[in-house]
């Protein structure tokens, strides 16, 4: 089944919601609403460990690989959505 | 932007560091006056924070040996073994450490971290895949990163998440390296190496085990955590470090695998450096003698890893998850972590201070590692200092 870049964006914006309130990420910044054109690091002020650590989420929500190398360009809920698709197409 | 924009980041880290007192990265020991005293500004300060597991730093014959090799074969090798040779000492550790892990190959390198980087740069290359276990150390992360090979974390010590992962890889499964510890260094956790050597072998996958912080701790014999488990037979490479138990500075590589007596004609790590000086090769041995002939430093060794604990633990603080020779506090945040850790530091007491993005789940923690050498008073110190902490 072929995934639409907005279907996966809002539910990556939903699974990072709710990885934030299970991780007790709690900074003013991390409370802000998590939309598609969201930056990971300068809005929500995430470092690279959470940042990987919501990328195991997203793998297992999906069934997906995604190689830690990707994670340099990924910087928006937009730009994952693009991974996950890609990788899930393979 | 200027090239040197990305360090005002750092400067505020800095500046964060050093307005609570002494800046934990930048502490100075005046002296040491033995495995587990310095001194710090004049004053003297109790070492619980040194990895120095088995108190050799200071060892009578240790120090001989070391003394011997420098006034026989001087201060340092000044090459690569590649181009300078070896000394006979490297070639005599190989045979010591693929004795003592019961397998026929084994490799030494300049650091513990030069040993993550060569090992894993030989043997893994574009087109590869890499397991590595998400609290896994940093030399793994760049040894990883450096060869090439397409890297998937899994989550740390969970075996369904691993066996996901290596479903999702298919055919690369038989083609691809599991990396994890032994015991982990933040908190002094153990991995279920005999676990993930059952799940290598029915994906016909490889399984490399850093045993930096586990060996001369776990294992009848003082291997680590795989010899503990049963299964140092099965896992294909042992990494490791002589900058903990062995009191001295290198890193390792054994293996039941032939092919690990090539990775010296293609390492980088391993041909473009110097080789370890013959000081520290004499020191290194020797300290591996000890720990193979000397059962007893193990048992105080855990002895007092266990006294810490739990008179940690009595306290009330929130300690890692199992009694271990690391024992790391956890606290509430950045700011408490370091008022606490210049609050310790002032009563004498020397831990490690860990902040995230370097540790497990985010957390902030005093880190302390137990020591042999360490008496039971010193230990009930460390306690007493901990508990001032809670007035």
């Amino acid at each position: 089944m072929k995934l639409s870049t907005e279907a996966v964006s809002g539910q990556l914006a939903e699974i990072l919601a709710q990885y934030l309130k299970n991780n007790w990420v709690d900074t003013p910044a991390s409370t802000r609403a998590v939309t598609a054109t969201t930056n990971m690091v300068s809005d929500l002020q995430l470092d690279s460990f959470q940042v990987m650590e919501f990328m195991l989420e997203v793998e297992d929500h999906y069934d997906v690989a995604i190689d830690l190398e990707s994670l340099s360009n990924i910087h928006t809920i937009l730009d994952l959505a693009g991974v996950v698709i890609a990788a899930h197409s393979e | 932007m200027s090239l040197f924009e990305k360090f005002t980041a750092v400067k505020r880290l800095r500046s964060g560091l050093a307005n609570a007192g002494t800046d934990p990265t930048q502490v100075v020991f005046d002296t040491l006056n033995s495995a587990t005293e310095g001194v710090v500004k004049g004053r003297r300060i109790i070492l619980a924070g040194t990895n120095n597991y088995l108190g050799l730093t200071f060892n009578r014959e240790c120090i001989v040996a070391g003394v011997a090799a420098l006034e026989s074969l001087g201060t340092g090798t000044t090459g690569s073994r590649m181009a300078n040779g070896s000394y006979a000492a490297h070639g005599a550790l190989e045979e010591e450490l693929a004795d003592f892990y019961q397998c026929p190959n084994a490799m030494v390198f300049s650091t513990g971290y030069a040993a993550n980087l060569g090992v894993l740069t030989a043997l893994l290359g574009k087109g590869d895949a890499v397991l590595l276990d998400s609290d896994a150390h940093a030399s793994l992360y760049d040894g990883c990163r450096m060869s090439g090979a397409d890297i998937f974390r899994f989550k740390h010590n969970d075996l369904q998440s691993l066996e996901r992962r290596l479903v999702r890889l298919k055919d690369r499964a038989s083609r691809c390296l599991i990396v994890v510890e032994g015991m982990y260094s933040v908190l002094g956790d153990c991995a279920p190496v005999a676990e993930f050597v059952a799940l290598k072998e029915r994906f016909g996958a490889s399984l490399l085990v850093d045993e930096a912080h586990s060996l001369g701790v776990y294992g009848e014999r003082g291997c680590g955590v795989a010899e503990a488990q049963g299964v140092l037979d099965k896992v294909d490479f042992i990494v490791g470090t002589f900058s903990k138990s062995l009191g001295a500075m290198g890193g390792f590589c054994a293996s039941r695998h032939a092919v690990l007596g090539l990775f010296r004609y293609v390492s980088r790590p391993f041909m473009f450096t110097a080789s370890p000086s013959p000081a520290v090769m004499a020191t290194t041995r020797e300290a591996l003698r000890q720990l193979r002939s000397r059962p007893e430093l193990k048992q105080t060794l855990w002895s007092n890893a266990r006294r810490l604990y739990c008179g940690l633990q009595n306290l009330g603080f929130e300690l890692g998850p199992e009694i271990s020779p690391v024992v790391a506090v956890r606290c509430k945040d950045r700011e408490s972590v370091l008022a606490n850790w210049n609050r310790l530091l002032e009563a004498g007491v020397y831990v490690n201070m860990m902040l995230p993005p370097a540790t497990p789940a985010g957390g902030s923690f005093l880190r302390c590692s137990a020591s042999a050498a360490h008496t039971p008073e010193q230990i009930d110190t460390i306690i007493e200092k901990f508990a001032e902490l809670q007035e």
